[in-house]
Order: structure tokens, then sequence, then C-alpha cells
């Protein structure tokens, strides 16, 4: 690089330092460039001028030949990698068609080393083709030479047919020979390209039509060039090798750098069935999926590869016009059973295919279609699987291996794992490929191994040109940045990096730009979907605004019911989402996106959810927008995650426009958490949550590894008293005040016993530390039971992991260390401490609950588990004593079961109701009672 | 015997001055709380201030390196 840049001596201006080596001011400009649209620089980036005239005609060539890096409106940047070039001669582009139109249009003379890239790449690559012919495999190249070249090696020569019964038989003639003649030719194979022969012509519908545009279609790709025609007249040469060993051979010419290219033509397979599937003559198909499937069906076979296209511009019916083309069963694998549902529908959608040869395989539907040909549609993760299976999948999966496959379709191929696909194409026998995908993005780079897996990029369209065309919605994008409140910010500096996510996306506001941004776009009529990745957030926005929301734990009916709500009701204007609106979702359009919280920085997460909102029916009105907004805290790290998080969308050509002030919000009325004491009041409620409360995963319960971490974080609610506990689950858990005085604890000393609490964590590492025992003991040691002896001298021998569940004896256990001495435990009486015990058996595996947060939704419902409602059906006496004990034991769960159960009986009662119900003597007086009814007025239910 | 200290004004927004008030909890620097975007410090702390803030701000500003 020094040297030509030395080479290159030119005068460096003031602002040449900004470029650094990307300075190209000594490129020489040819002296008509004003009329040529590019530049190439040395490392294979090319900048188009997209105002030029020639602009479309140059772009179609460029993503022929180069991979789009980004596509803002006026200049474009393209680059030239050799999976980009591996693709452009798999369409059948030649390495000097190339240069030629390179050099034509490029305003500067095309660099050596760039011309040296092309002929290294386009001369290995995509040459050699492996064609699936009257079910024979040809390795086929229009270079003789390369043929020879690969008969020499002998892994190649060994799996090479020399059939007597080979039609053109210069099979035998040719080994006659001298071996530089070794290739048989096979003339005007590809004459019949412009399809005299292809069933149901041009009269029918789009389909066949495709692959005759198709033709055109590459003509005017390479059409800046008149004699490339000569690519489609020459001579194909191949010779055939065995079914047996297609796998060493396609494995020997890799090692050899000459990948092989796999075609499929369909057309003369005759082994396998054809399968009666054709677009329904009201389809029409968008010129730009026209486009991307003449890519595909280029030379009137199938090849494999890739096409990108945007959320909403209708993959779908690109992949149904492919299948709808080839006519031979097909596979089609997608993310999730969802949209397994979906693709069938749009199956019987688009095309004339009867439903009784769609078949569906999921966890839930296992069948097989009618007849000899069919399609059936499954999930990836269905077929990748290699545990355990039930029968009935297993004999389906057996079904799917045995057959050839004409056509296998893979949805959305950029999420999946590259291992994963390995299986999934090694396991089925396909023998066209098409993967379909809105962003061929990865944040783990593994993009790449598509390449190889499935086949090239053939087609990737231009977000903002099927923008501007109103095939997809126009979309506002902006970020709206919220300053964070003082209180917030001081402790966004102190805290841990895991709560300062909470604390950032808690901030009220955000909270209010929210409230605002939704408010703004229900009274103008759109649909909105909040999106938020932090569960604890999204339950506290949703309830404070009084919108619906789904997330994890959501049941399936709920979902629905919420669903059909959002597109129906026209009450029901906004939804928030967690992450599973990502991809178990069937999510209705909406015109507006708001986001709260975001998972890091996903480029990807963040072009699907842009997906929802870009095929809004109300596109084609005029002026018609659909508006994107990122609420991002300020000076805080959420600023890089939306930076980062955008990058693919600014490629694509959207601007983010950036909002500091929303108009209008300081007018408004009634916002949520103005004042400084709710605001403050929300900071303690988000200082008490969980640390795990800002982890990302979606919706899973906070495992039990991540307690130990806090239980030193521990608030002094620990010995909170039983009957507040009950006051505040009947009254719905508002986090008001909270009366610790006269309780239970306190009145037997009980709150004496909270050092237990604190530092015996701490303790109890040391001890473990100190007193390592031998595995071999260690083990003996865990699996011994405890004893314990109740009131009435009776012993109970259990597990230490139930006797634990007791933090009491937890800590207990660990202060005396290991031992076998039994716990006395003189407050519990022998029919309290078994039913105790059952309890405990029963949820020995919960997650150990410690800390107290008034926040968490479990509590605020007086929902009791169906188990353990069942536990609780007994006499009151009982009832309380386990109460008690619970207390006592300092067992949370059960504690706060007990109380629920209790808040439940007192539920809609009367006093007198009460009282008989709890056997208390009235003892007022009249007079007394006049007076406290007169004085808790406010709380009588009229 | 009075005791004059030298002292500067600082305005910044509310943010800047929650790092400041942190900062002022390991040394004593901030003479007078004024209001929300105003402090009133010790004149003899302002250029350890000043470089502290920097360094706070320059961990909490983050840049997208060049994805290439």
């Amino acid at each position: 690089m020094d040297v030509t840049a030395q080479s290159h001596n030119f005068q460096r201006d003031s602002v040449s330092y900004i470029f650094g080596d990307h300075d190209y001011t000594w490129l020489p400009l040819k002296h008509d460039h004003e009329s040529r649209p590019l530049w190439i620089t040395e490392d294979g980036h090319i900048i188009l001028e997209g105002f030029s005239p020639i602009a479309e005609k140059a772009i179609d060539f460029l993503i022929t030949i180069s991979e789009p890096v980004s596509r803002p409106s006026h200049i474009h940047e393209y680059k030239l990698t050799p999976y980009s070039l591996y693709a452009a001669v798999s369409v059948g582009l030649e390495t000097e068609d190339i240069i030629e139109v390179l050099s034509r249009l490029s305003k500067v003379p095309v660099p050596e080393s760039i011309l040296g890239l092309i002929r290294d790449c386009t001369l290995s690559y995509g040459k050699v083709k492996l064609v699936l012919k009257h079910n024979r495999y040809f390795v086929e190249s229009s270079h003789p030479e390369m043929l020879q070249k690969l008969l020499r090696d002998p892994v190649i020569r060994e799996s090479r047919l020399v059939g007597d019964e080979d039609p053109n038989s210069n099979g035998a003639l040719i080994t006659g020979k001298a071996p530089n003649a070794k290739d048989l030719s096979i003339p005007g194979v590809k004459k019949d390209v412009p399809d005299p022969n292809r069933p149901a012509n041009s009269t029918d519908g789009a389909a066949p039509g495709t692959a005759a545009q198709g033709d055109e279609g590459i003509f005017a790709v390479v059409g800046l060039d008149k004699d490339d025609d000569d690519v489609e007249n020459d001579d194909v040469h191949s010779f055939e090798i065995s079914s047996a060993s297609v796998e060493t051979v396609k494995k020997r010419c890799n090692e050899l750098d000459y990948p092989m290219l796999e075609e499929y033509d369909f057309r003369n397979d005759t082994l396998n069935p054809d399968l009666e599937i054709d677009l329904k003559p009201i389809t029409v198909i968008r010129p730009y999926q026209e486009k991307s499937l003449s890519k595909m069906f280029g030379n009137g076979r199938a090849r494999s590869g890739i096409i990108v296209l945007p959320c909403g511009a209708g993959k779908t019916l690109v992949g149904i016009t492919a299948a709808c083309t080839v006519k031979k069963s097909t596979l089609v694998l997608c993310t999730s059973s969802v949209s397994v549902l979906q693709w069938k529908q749009q199956f019987l959608l688009w095309s004339n295919i009867k439903p009784h040869q769609i078949a569906l395989f999921t966890s839930d539907q296992k069948e097989k279609f009618l007849g000899a040909a069919g399609i059936v549609i499954s999930t990836y993760s269905m077929v990748a699987n290699t545990r355990n299976r039930s029968h009935d999948s297993q004999k389906m999966m057996n079904f799917l291996k045995s057959r050839e496959w004409g056509f296998l379709l893979l949805d959305e191929v950029h999420v999946v794992p590259a291992n994963m696909f390995r299986k999934v194409l090694t396991t089925i026998a396909a023998h066209a490929k098409l993967g379909l995908t809105a962003t061929l993005v990865r944040e783990d780079e593994k993009i790449d191994d598509l390449n190889f897996l499935i086949g090239p990029k053939l087609y990737e369209a231009n977000w903002m040109d099927l923008a501007s065309k109103g095939h997809i919605a126009n979309v506002q994008c902006a970020e709206v940045w919220c300053p964070m409140t003082p209180a917030f910010y001081r402790e966004y500096l102190r805290e841990s990096s895991r709560k300062r996510t909470l604390l950032y996306v808690m901030n009220p506001n955000k909270f209010q730009a929210c409230q605002y941004l939704i408010r703004y776009h229900e009274e103008r009529g759109d649909k909105i979907i909040v999106f938020s990745d932090n569960v604890y957030a999204l339950v506290a926005y949703a309830r404070k605004l009084e919108k619906p929301f789904i997330y994890g734990e959501t049941s399936q009916q709920e979902r629905v019911r919420i669903l059909a709500n959002f597109q129906y009701n026209p009450q029901i204007n906004t939804i928030f989402l967690s992450k599973v609106g990502d991809t178990s979702i069937d999510l209705p359009e909406a015109t507006c996106l708001i986001q709260v919280s975001s998972h890091y920085g996903s480029r990807r997460q963040e072009a699907q959810r842009l997906g929802r909102i870009l095929r809004a029916k109300r596109r084609n009105d005029e002026g018609f927008n659909a508006f994107f907004y990122s609420l991002v805290s300020k000076d805080t790290q959420e600023m890089y995650y939306s930076t980062k998080r955008q990058q693919f969308l600014i490629d694509q050509g959207y601007a983010f426009k950036v909002i500091t002030n929303l108009d209008g919000m300081d007018q408004q009325q009634d916002l949520v958490y103005s004042t400084p004491e709710e605001q403050l009041s929300l900071l303690n409620t988000v200082l008490l949550a969980q640390e795990s409360e800002a982890d990302l995963n979606d919706d899973v319960e906070p495992d039990a590894d991540d307690l130990t971490g806090n239980t030193s974080r521990r608030s002094g609610a620990g010995g909170r008293s039983v009957f507040s506990q009950v006051g505040s689950s009947v009254a719905g858990g508002s986090s008001g005040a909270r009366r610790t005085t006269g309780g239970l604890n306190s009145l037997s000393g009980g709150d004496q016993m909270a050092y237990i609490e604190y530092n015996k964590a701490v303790n109890l590492r040391d001890n473990k530390n100190k007193g390592e025992r031998h595995t071999l003991f260690k083990k003996y040691y865990d699996a011994m039971p405890i004893t314990l002896i109740s009131l009435n001298n009776d012993e109970f021998k259990v597990d230490k992991e139930v006797a634990e569940r007791s933090i009491l004896i937890k800590n207990m256990l660990e202060d005396i260390g290991e031992t076998d001495a039994p716990i006395p435990l003189p407050n519990v009486s022998s029919p309290v401490l078994s039913k105790v015990i059952e309890y405990c058996e029963y949820h020995r595996n919960d997650p150990i609950q410690t800390q107290d947060s008034p926040d968490d939704p479990r509590k605020r419902s007086n929902d009791i588990e169906e188990w353990d409602m069942k536990f609780m059906q007994v006499d009151q006496e009982m009832l309380f004593e386990v109460i008690l004990a619970a207390n006592y034991l300092d067992i949370k769960p059960l504690l706060d079961v007990g109380c629920k159960t209790v808040a439940n009986i007192i539920k809609g009662k009367t006093p007198e109701e009460i009282r008989t119900a709890f056997n208390i003597v009235n003892d007022f007086t009249p007079e007394e009672e006049a007076q406290i009814k007169k004085e808790n007025e406010w709380a009588e239910d009229r | 015997m009075v005791k004059a200290v030298k002292g500067v004004v600082v305005e910044c927004d509310s943010s800047v001055k929650m790092i400041i008030l942190g900062l002022n909890e390991k040394g004593q620097f901030i003479i007078e709380d004024l209001d929300e975007t105003h402090v009133f410090v010790d004149a003899s702390c302002v250029d350890q201030l000043r470089l502290d803030i920097d360094e706070i701000l320059n961990e909490n500003t983050y840049k997208v390196e060049e994805s290439k």
C-alpha cells in the first residue's frame, strides 16, 4: 500500500487527513468522465452516482457482479468480493465481459489489482457446473481445458462414467484417443432455452413467462456489451459421473479450487413426477420479483442461490412462483410453526394447488401428501432435530429422506445456524435450493457460510427503489432522544452495568415520549405496535399506559384475542410486544412502530421490525407515511446500540431523523410521571427490581444461579408482617405505605431474625472455601437426609434440598456446618410440619425466591397455582398454622400462597361475613361501630 | 476572621450536573448547589473537574466503529 501511495504523489489538501488511505484524488479521470457513472478504487469499492442517466442500467450490472454496501438515494457504494464475482459467473457473465463493462462505466481506469481480482475469481469460480439431466449427473463446462484439468485428477477420473449406453457415445471414442480430448461435447444443449418445449407457454399465467423474461433479463444486464450473446451459443462440454460419487467429486472440485455450480435441468427430469401446480391467472408478479426469478432460471435450468428482498415485498410469492416454475415435489422450510401455516395459506392463495397436495410437518401436524408429488412445509428444527423423535415424526422424517425433492425452499435463511443447515442439506436430497431473506446480515459474520451451503446471492432488491415505486410503504425513521431525568442519571452512573439497562429503559422522560407519540398517532388513526425487548419494562409501560401487551408467558388464547382486537377493534389501536413479536407471532400490519428498548445492536431485528410497517395496505394513499421511532435515553449506552442497529437501514438508504425535542409535548396535560414524586417512586421501584430483570433473555424465569448474587442486596423487607401482606394482596399489591409495626414478626421478636439474612451468604462462601470436602464425601453429605424434630418430638427425615426451601433451616445448616444432628423446630407441630414438607417436596426445584419486590407480577395478582390451590384446601386452623410456620421457617413462596388464600377468603365479604368466617366476636359497642363506619366511609363499597 | 474562598459558577445540563455531584462525593469541592443546571464550585478544583468530567463523558459516549 505504501508503494502505491508513494507512486501516486499528489497534492494533499486541507481535508486529505479525513480520508486517510481512502483519498483517491490522484486517480486520473478519463476525459469524458462526466458521462460515466462510477469510480472504482483499488480495494474493490465501487462508488456510483445514483443520479446519472445510465445509473439504472449500471445498477443492474453492479448488483450482479458486486454486493451493495450502502444505497442512499444519490450515491451508492458497492464492493467487489470473490463471492459476488462467483455469483456473477453463475448467472453467465464472462471475465472479459465484466472487465469490459466496468471499464466502460468507470470514470477512472480500472485498477490493475481489480482486474487481477476479477480474473482470479472468475477463472476458477462457477466455470464448472454439476448438471442433473435425465437423472444422470454431468460435469459440464464451456471450457474444455477445464474439464481436462479435472479429469487429470485421479479421484475424479475414477468416478467418471464411460457408459456405452450413452446416447452421445463419443465416450468410447474419446477414451480411445489421447487424454487431451477427453471431453464430450453436447452441442446445442442450451439452444432450447427460448423455451419452445416449455409446457403451458405464455398463454397461461406468469410462471412460464418468468423464465422467458429471464433470458431477456440476462441480456439486459449484460446488454451493455453486444458480443455477450456468444455465451449462449457456445458449445458446452461435459462428461458424466456416477451418481454415487457426486459427493466426492464435489468435494474434490472444491479442493482443486473449481467449485461446482449446481443446476437442475428440471424440464428434462423424467424420473421425478411432475407436480400439477401453476400460478392462478389473477396472480401478477411485480417487476422486481420477475427480475429476481430471472436470475434463478436464467438459462432454463434452476440455479441454487439466495434472493434478498425487503420484508413485505412478497418473498413468499417469489418462492411460490419458483415452485410453480420447477413443478416438482417441493419442500419448504421456515422458522416457526406460525409461518408454516402462513406458507400453506399463501400457496393456496396464489397457486392452483389442491389442499390435499400440501402437507405440513410440525410438532402437532404430521401428514403426507396424496399422490406422487406434492409440497411439504416444515420448520428447520423439525428436520434438523437428531434427538429422539416420536414414532410419527420419525416416520415422516423417513418419508422426507427417502425421496428426491425437486426444489428446496428455505425461508429466512439468515437466521439459521450453519450447522443446522448442513444437517438439513445432508439429510434432504434436493436438486435446486432457493434461500429467501430480507436481511443478509448477521452479527456473527457467519453469513458467508451460506454462499457455500446454498449458493450465491442471486438478487438483492433496493429498498428505496421499491418504496418509491409503491411496492413497500414509505417510512419515516426517527430516533427520539429522551434526556435522562437527573435522579435516574445519578443512579445510572452508580449502578452496575446490568442494572443500567433497566434505568435507561425506565427513564420517565421516555415514558412520557412514548405516551405522547402513542396519543399523537392514535389521533391520526394509526395502528401502533410498541416493542420492548425488556419484559420488565414492557409490563411496566403497558400497565402504566393501560394498553394490552403480549410476552412470552401470555397464553395462546390471550394472544389471539389481543391480536384480533388490535386488528379489528377500532378502540384498540396500540399493543405492546416483547421479543416474541419478532418470530413466533403472525403480526397484523401496523402503520407506526415505537421501540422502547431493544436487543443490543442487532441490525437484523431492526430491519425485521421495520418490515411490519412496510406492508401497510394504505401505502398507496397520497402522501402516506409509516413511522418508525426508536426511543433512546440520552447520554447512555443505548445511544451506541441504537446507532449500531440502524446501520443496516441506513445502508438501505433510510435516513434517521434525530428528534431531541418532541414538539408540543410540554403542552400535553396529564402525562405520566410528570411530578418529581411520581418519578422518585418509579426510581425506587426500578432500584428494587432484581438485576435479572434487566436481562433481555426471552421472558425466561430468572434461573437459580442468578439469585445467589442477589442475596446480599436483600432489603429489610424480608421481615414484612403477615398481615400487611394480606392487606396489600387484597388491595391489588399497591406499592404504597407498608405497615410493619404490630405484625406478628415484630410482636414475636421475629424482626431480630433479620440478621440471618444479611451476611450469611458471605459466610457460606467462606465456609465452603475453607472446608472444601473431598468430592467423594461431598456427594455423600449432599445426599444425606436432614432430621427435623417437631413440637411433638416427632422426627421427620427430609432431603437437604427439600429442607433448604426454608431459609431458616438453610441458614442454620450453613451456620453449624455439615452435621447429622437433628434440628429442633419447637414452634411447629407435627401435622403442620408434614404439611409444610409436602409443599417443599413439590416445589423442591423452584428457584429460591429471595428478593421481595413489590412489583413482582406474581404478587400483584391473587392467582394461585392449581397445585397450591389444592394444597391450601384445608380447614382454617391448619391454614393459619401453615402461614405461621411458613413465616417462622422463612419459606417465602409458601407464605405468599397462604396469604393469598386468606385474601381470597376475605375478598368481597361484608364485615359480618368475615367475622363468621374467622370466628371473630363483634366486641364493638354500637356507638363504636358507627364511629368506625363513619371514619372509613370512603372504603365502603357502594 | 472571615475566610474567603474563590469560586466558579458552572453551568451545565442536568446529566452533567449529576456527574459533578457524583464526583463531589469523593472530594468535596462544591460550595453551593444552586439549581438544576448551575453549581458553584471551588475555583482551585476547576481544572481537575474538567478532566474528570471529560473522562466520564468519554466512558458514556459511544461511537460505531467502521464495520468493514
